[in-house]
């Protein structure tokens, strides 16, 4: 017994690809006999064929021979990156200027938090009434999913920025660009990218939503159309799709957070 | 300043009655408001919350239909709404849907994290769903959730136990891999009962990130719930919020929103306060303030 845990819990190069390569063989078996042996209106099989028709050759028709599916990923694409830089620019000079001016951070921080902790899904109702159906209210949700976040870890990193530091910057007369240049930005900007990363996975919900929600379009638009006619295959496709939009956000706001944020340590 | 012949300094010059109880009462709200440093902020905090709710009611007055929630109009129909039914109800739904949730991912999410902390095996069968679940928008899969559970609170539920588990999950199993090592060689060498390792030691180590990955899935049960109260149209402060806003109600449907952001801001607090006053050993860096 305990010679067979040591087995599988070595670090030998066999045991580990082993388990990995066979755990992901037994999640594609499950999924594709789920498929074959439910009704086609409530599971599709991972390749699939016949009267079941399979989510990777779905995914494959989308992707390549579907001029119009392509066009709706651009347009989730053009919504997320819209709503996200806009709340990119506008969070993060805040946030350091609130490193800057204690009595501004005093004053806002706690209704920060609130807004931080507020789930803006709740809000989508309003902005449905307020603003309409078009392109610009649903950039405004994705605004309000991933503006917080950010603001939220940069005011974190304004709270984070040592007052000796500014003391000794003052003594030494520091000019006023060289304390934000060489002070204020280095310090907040890694609590910024820990925002950023959030926010990108708040901003992805938030785009899906605006989509299912709002007019619908791009690939909110297409789950639901496909959910509608029980194309599981259709549902099944655009789930991968935007699971993987998802990964490359992640991926790519990590990716700039070690680049930038190594220094400070803590991997969050 | 000049003194007198025997070095006192000149007394201030006498007051009338009135004028020394205006600037007595005035010393004392000076006091009051800013006396000390934390005196102060509380006062600019304050002021700036009146400040906001003030721009908000002129702005929205000024630019924005007449429809549109202001907050004196809130402020009017809060008590009616906290007291109709139909919003206890509501609110009742959600919480009770979310607490159930939360505890079903929790116990499930806690022995999954443990085992992939612990042992490797479990660890690396299944990194690949854990992660690429936590990373698939939970929204993205209520279609599917309600084709599989029928447009009733099951598919709510499962949706916030969709959201929840992962969160728990992967921060159980990095609490669960950051066990001090030399705690399980003490173990070893004294040839603890297995029940010891897991339950003393590596359970009661890693409950800091459990409780971390707990707030996380909080939030992300409530707001699991909300989608899924829309998606499908189930009685809940979601649903209550989005069918106030229809019907051009919002000053009514702003209480709904009030409400789940007191239920975050409570269980915020709540959480921030066990591990203050239960695990005060453990600070993580950003949740020292």
């Amino acid at each position: 017994m305990t010679k067979i845990l040591a087995l599988i819990n070595s670090d030998r190069w066999a045991v580990r690809w082993g388990t990995i390569v066979l755990s992901l063989l037994a999640g594609g078996l499950l999924w594709e006999s789920a498929g074959w042996s439910s009704n086609q209106a409530i599971m599709a099989p991972l390749i699939g064929g016949g009267d079941h028709p399979g989510t990777i050759p779905r995914l494959y028709k989308y992707l390549v021979h579907d001029e119009e599916y392509r066009l709706s990923l651009l347009q989730s694409v053009g919504l997320f990156t819209t709503g996200f830089s806009l709340a990119l620019v506008a969070a993060i000079p805040l946030g350091i200027v609130m490193a800057r001016f204690v009595t501004l951070r005093i004053a806002l921080e706690s209704y920060i938090l609130v807004l931080y902790v507020t789930p803006m899904i709740a809000l989508i109702p309003f902005i449905m009434s307020i603003f309409g159906f078009d392109f610009w209210p649903k950039v405004l949700v994705v605004y309000l999913f991933a503006f917080f976040p950010i603001l939220y870890n940069t005011l974190e990193g304004a709270r984070s920025v040592k007052p000796e530091m500014l003391e000794v910057a003052k003594s030494f007369r520091s000019s006023e660009i060289a304390i934000w240049r060489d002070i204020l930005i280095p310090y907040t900007l890694p609590y910024a990218l820990t925002g950023v990363r959030q926010a990108a996975g708040r901003a992805l919900v938030g785009m899906v939503a605006a989509e299912f929600l709002l007019s619908t379009s791009g690939l909110g638009e297409e789950l639901i159309t496909a959910s509608r006619n029980f194309d599981m295959a259709g549902v099944l496709a655009t789930i991968l799709v935007i699971t993987c939009l998802g990964i490359t956000f992640m991926r790519t706001a990590q990716a700039f957070e070690q680049k930038y944020a190594a220094w400070r340590g803590v991997n969050r | 300043m000049t003194t007198d012949a025997i070095g006192r300094l000149p007394t201030e010059r006498p007051r009338g009655k009135i004028e020394a109880v205006i600037v007595r009462t005035g010393a004392f709200f000076a006091n009051i408001l800013w006396g000390t440093p934390a005196r102060a902020k509380i006062t600019i905090k304050v002021a700036t919350g009146f400040l906001i709710l003030f721009v908000w009611q002129i702005g929205v007055a000024l630019f924005a239909a007449n429809f549109v929630a202001k907050p004196i109009n809130i402020a009017k129909v809060f008590p009616s709404v906290l007291a109709d039914p139909l919003f206890q109800q509501a609110a009742w739904n959600t919480l009770a849907a979310v607490f159930q949730g939360l505890a079903v991912a929790l116990v499930a999410g806690t022995v999954v994290g443990i085992a992939m902390g612990r042992m490797k095996v479990f660890d690396r069968a299944l990194n690949f769903y854990v992660n690429g679940l936590y990373t698939m928008p939970m929204i993205a899969l209520l279609p599917l959730l309600t084709i599989w559970f029928g447009y009733s609170g099951d598919a709510r539920m499962a949706t916030i136990i969709f959201a929840a588990f992962f969160s728990i999950v992967i921060n159980v199993r990095d609490g669960a891999r950051s066990v001090p090592p030399e705690y399980l060689d003490v173990c070893k060498t004294y040839r603890a009962p297995a029940r010891f390792v897991w339950f003393d030691i590596t359970l009661f180590s890693s409950l800091p990130y459990l409780i971390a990955g707990f707030r996380l899935a909080a939030g992300r049960a409530l707001v699991a719930a909300v989608i899924a109260e829309f998606f499908v149209s189930l009685n809940g402060v979601g649903m209550f919020v989005l069918s106030n806003a229809r019907s051009f109600k919002h000053n009514e449907a702003v209480v709904g929103v009030v409400a789940l952001v007191l239920f975050g801001l409570l269980f915020e607090l709540t959480m921030n306060w066990i591990t203050r006053r239960y695990f005060p050993w453990y600070r993580r860096e950003g949740q020292s303030n």
